[in-house]
């Protein structure tokens, strides 16, 4: 007589926006995984401006939800996962996630997006590195790598940066109409 | 709301620090550091690890017969091998961490290093 219940998880507004912009930096991190790059661990670096998007606009937590979906999602697709580019894409998007955190929430909050991007892009760069040699390629000529990478990460996260300012410009534009 | 999304002081001020330590990375990282150790490896005998500081000259025995090295100035060369094609004591001095010099058909080979030994592998692919 008793049928069973179907289960429904009860999904928040906030659960859809998580989904929503993890889909969105899942899909921006396949897109680059497929631009050739001269040096490797060279990218655009996009899909973590979704990450800094999140956290500026709807707080820490949300921000380390999506970041962490999409370097499991962005594995998973990518058929990388728990390979050693997944071990380093998670340490860079953990270093980039802790230095975001602790960056946006200096007092007075000082920094806008661009100093977040830079900040963010050389963590990221500089866990990925130090997990590659610490794992991987533990030779000492790994470093002359490093200041190459670190330069790409610059010029990277600024631009990324001022980006992400008008991208927000333009939401904020489009929310008020 | 305007200027809410204006590049701040602060960040460039971040930009500023951040592109002086990118700088000072070239700087320490690609600044030439001379070798500290002679890693040799010579035919069926044990490695030796000796330090570059001292100037000598040493026999390593290998497949073919001895290669002679010379350590001077902090450099290595080798100055004799038993080798038809002496490419490696072409290569002349080297001096720099991360050089290797060889004598392939001689079997020695010297790997010169900062201050560590060579960890089990120079490099992996994925």
């Amino acid at each position: 007589m008793m049928q069973h219940e179907s289960l429904v998880i009860q999904t928040t507004r906030k659960d859809h926006l998580v989904a929503g912009f993890a889909a969105l930096a899942i899909s921006i991190h396949l897109l680059e995984s497929v631009i050739p790059s001269p040096v490797p661990g060279i990218k655009p670096g996009l899909a973590n401006l979704i990450t800094l998007y999140v956290l500026l606009r709807h707080g820490w937590a949300m921000a380390a939800s999506v970041s962490m979906l999409r370097v499991i999602g962005g594995s998973l697709l990518l058929g990388t996962f728990l390979s050693p580019t997944f071990i380093m894409s998670l340490a860079g998007a953990l270093a980039s996630l802790l230095v975001l955190i602790a960056a946006y929430r200096l007092p007075g909050k000082p920094l806008g997006a661009m100093g977040l991007a830079i900040l963010a892009a050389l963590a990221h760069v500089l866990a990925q590195f130090l997990t590659a040699w610490a794992l991987f390629i533990p030779h000492p000529s790994l470093f002359t790598l490093l200041p190459v990478l670190l330069t790409a990460a610059l010029i990277s996260g600024t631009l990324g940066g001022i980006l992400l300012n008008k991208i927000m410009q333009r939401v904020d534009t489009r929310l008020s109409q | 709301m305007d200027n809410a999304y204006r590049i701040k002081f602060a960040d460039k001020l971040v930009f500023m620090v951040c592109a002086c330590l990118v700088g000072a990375s070239y700087w320490h990282l690609w600044s030439d550091e001379p070798a500290q150790l002679a890693i040799i490896k010579g035919h069926q005998s044990q490695t030796q690890v000796i330090t570059l500081h001292q100037d000598t000259t040493l026999s390593v025995t290998g497949a073919l017969g001895t290669s002679s090295l010379e350590i001077k100035n902090r450099q290595l060369r080798f100055t004799d091998s038993p080798c038809n094609s002496k490419l490696c004591i072409q290569s002349g001095w080297h001096q720099r961490s991360g050089d290797i010099a060889a004598c392939l058909p001689n079997r020695v080979s010297v790997q010169l290093a900062r201050n560590d030994a060579a960890r089990d592998y120079d490099a992996i692919n994925f």
